[in-house]
């Protein structure tokens, strides 16, 4: 059996977990901690992704990175290629996971004694060194959570992945694409083989992660 | 410091795989193919891969998803639609090479009964029975065979009757999946997908939709637009003919 879906996937979806922690976790820490204009819009922004459907996230997605997309044409002019990679796949299984994280790490932030790191600031730590000495430790469990969660997400990612990257066999097939493709195809023992393995990475990532560090979802 | 390092880590595990797609491109055409063509297409592909030593990477999914990628850039050299419209229309915007337009096939449909859901139908009012609780076709929306069932079941005079049984597939597939699964009863699918194990079919009067002109053309972007066409030439040629034939397909020469 072809294992190329399953290391595909599982690099994109530690990837997309990647970028997903780089871009929520400063998002989370303005909703948590700061009043602005337009955080009621921020905040409906970011859920939308678990709102929309899929497939149509991953069409307007494809709108944009597409060759004739805005994007897809400055990427191109500098010889990139997004949409149709793995790459695409990366940003989408960003996209549909990136909610679950930012809401998690929003919520940890929230609970997180500002005494704490008022007091830090006093001693002459700077506001960098606060947020990782302070804020962060207090506030791990919750990320981590939301980062189990997201990389489960992108895991298992469908739609929008089917969309801007294509169910290319070889090149962008995950392992849901795959899943699928084999129960179209009839091939139900790959497809279920297939499917105990993500059912597999999963329960023992999220058992193994609850044990070590008694996570709650 | 552990943060740094792990941020180079993760920099060079990324960009250790960033250089892959491309290579793996190399001596490969990449066909986006109607989701009717999944049987009679894995049968093909060997073949054409012995004779040219060219590597084939088919893809099977629903012709209006396909377009909608090709428009966008997908990296597909050959595209082999279930309906003419939809290649018609990426011809007109330069998507696909006009040259290359081949009508390769006619597709047409037939009644479908899960094997579970009793003795097989065999006229199409039968779905009216209070034994069928759901009948499968592809959506009409956008699926070439979806819109086909849809147009037999209007002509027949059974649209309207037999609306609130009806489930829709994304594509012929997935409608012939419900009947696999027994989900469904009944069926109007693609004669080309019905040979299943699980399914029993019969034919339906091909005069009650307007036929289903199956056609290729090559992809406008491909570096290789003349693998595409000894595709094309293969499937259309002696060795395609009687495979798609047997898969229940109307070829050139008899269209």
């Amino acid at each position: 059996m072809d294992l190329f879906p399953l290391w595909l996937s599982l690099r994109v979806a530690l990837s997309a977990t990647a970028l997903t922690l780089a871009v929520g976790i400063p998002v989370a820490l303005l909703l948590a901690r700061v009043r602005f204009a337009g955080r009621g819009l921020l905040e409906a922004v970011v859920v939308l992704p678990l709102v929309l459907p899929p497939t149509v996230l991953g069409y307007y997605l494809l709108v944009v990175i597409g060759s004739r997309g805005p994007l897809g044409r400055a990427l191109a002019a500098v010889g990139l290629e997004l949409a149709f990679t793995w790459w695409a796949a990366v940003l989408a299984a960003s996209i549909g996971s990136v909610a679950l994280l930012i809401k998690s790490a929003q919520a940890g932030f929230e609970t997180v004694d500002r005494q704490l790191e008022q007091a830090a600031r006093t001693l002459g730590r700077s506001e960098w060194s606060v947020f990782w000495s302070v804020t962060l430790p207090l506030a791990w469990r919750a990320v981590l959570a939301g980062a189990v969660l997201a990389f489960c997400r992108a895991l298992g990612e469908f739609g929008i992945t089917l969309m801007v990257a294509g169910n290319i066999p070889g090149r962008t097939q995950t392992l849901p694409l795959a899943i699928y493709d084999r129960v179209q195809a009839a091939q139900m023992d790959e497809a279920h083989a297939l499917a105990l393995i993500a059912v597999g990475i999963v329960v023992v990532l999220v058992f193994g992660l609850s044990r070590v560090a008694r996570l709650r979802y | 410091m552990r943060r740094r390092t792990f941020l180079a880590l993760a920099a060079a595990w990324l960009a250790l795989w960033a250089g892959r797609d491309a290579a793996a491109a190399e001596r490969s055409v990449t066909v986006f193919a109607a989701a009717d063509l999944a049987f009679a297409f894995r049968e093909l592909a060997p073949r054409f891969e012995g004779a040219t030593g060219v590597r084939l990477t088919l893809v099977f999914g629903s012709t209006g998803n396909f377009a909608q990628q090709i428009r966008h850039g997908g990296p597909a050299d050959v595209f082999f639609a279930a309906d003419a419209s939809f290649v018609d229309r990426l011809i007109v915007e330069g998507a696909l090479l006009r040259e290359t337009r081949t009508r390769y096939a006619q597709g047409r449909v037939v009644l479908a009964t899960a094997r579970g859901a009793g003795p097989r139908l065999r006229a199409l009012d039968e779905l009216l029975g209070p034994r069928v609780r759901h009948v499968a076709i592809a959506n009409p929306a956008h699926a070439p065979y979806g819109r086909a069932a849809e147009e037999v079941l209007r002509r027949s005079g059974l649209w309207e009757a037999l609306r609130p049984k009806l489930v829709y597939g994304e594509n012929v597939r997935h409608a012939l999946q419900f009947l696999q699964t027994g989900a469904a009863d009944a069926g109007i699918v693609a004669r080309s997908v019905a040979d299943a194990p699980e399914i029993e079919w019969a034919p339906v009067d091909p005069a009650l939709h307007a036929p289903l002109d199956q056609v290729a053309a090559v992809v406008r972007r491909s570096p290789r637009p003349e693998l595409g066409l000894a595709l094309i030439r293969f499937v259309t040629g002696a060795e395609g003919r009687p495979v798609l034939r047997r898969y229940g397909f109307r070829v050139p020469g008899e269209l």
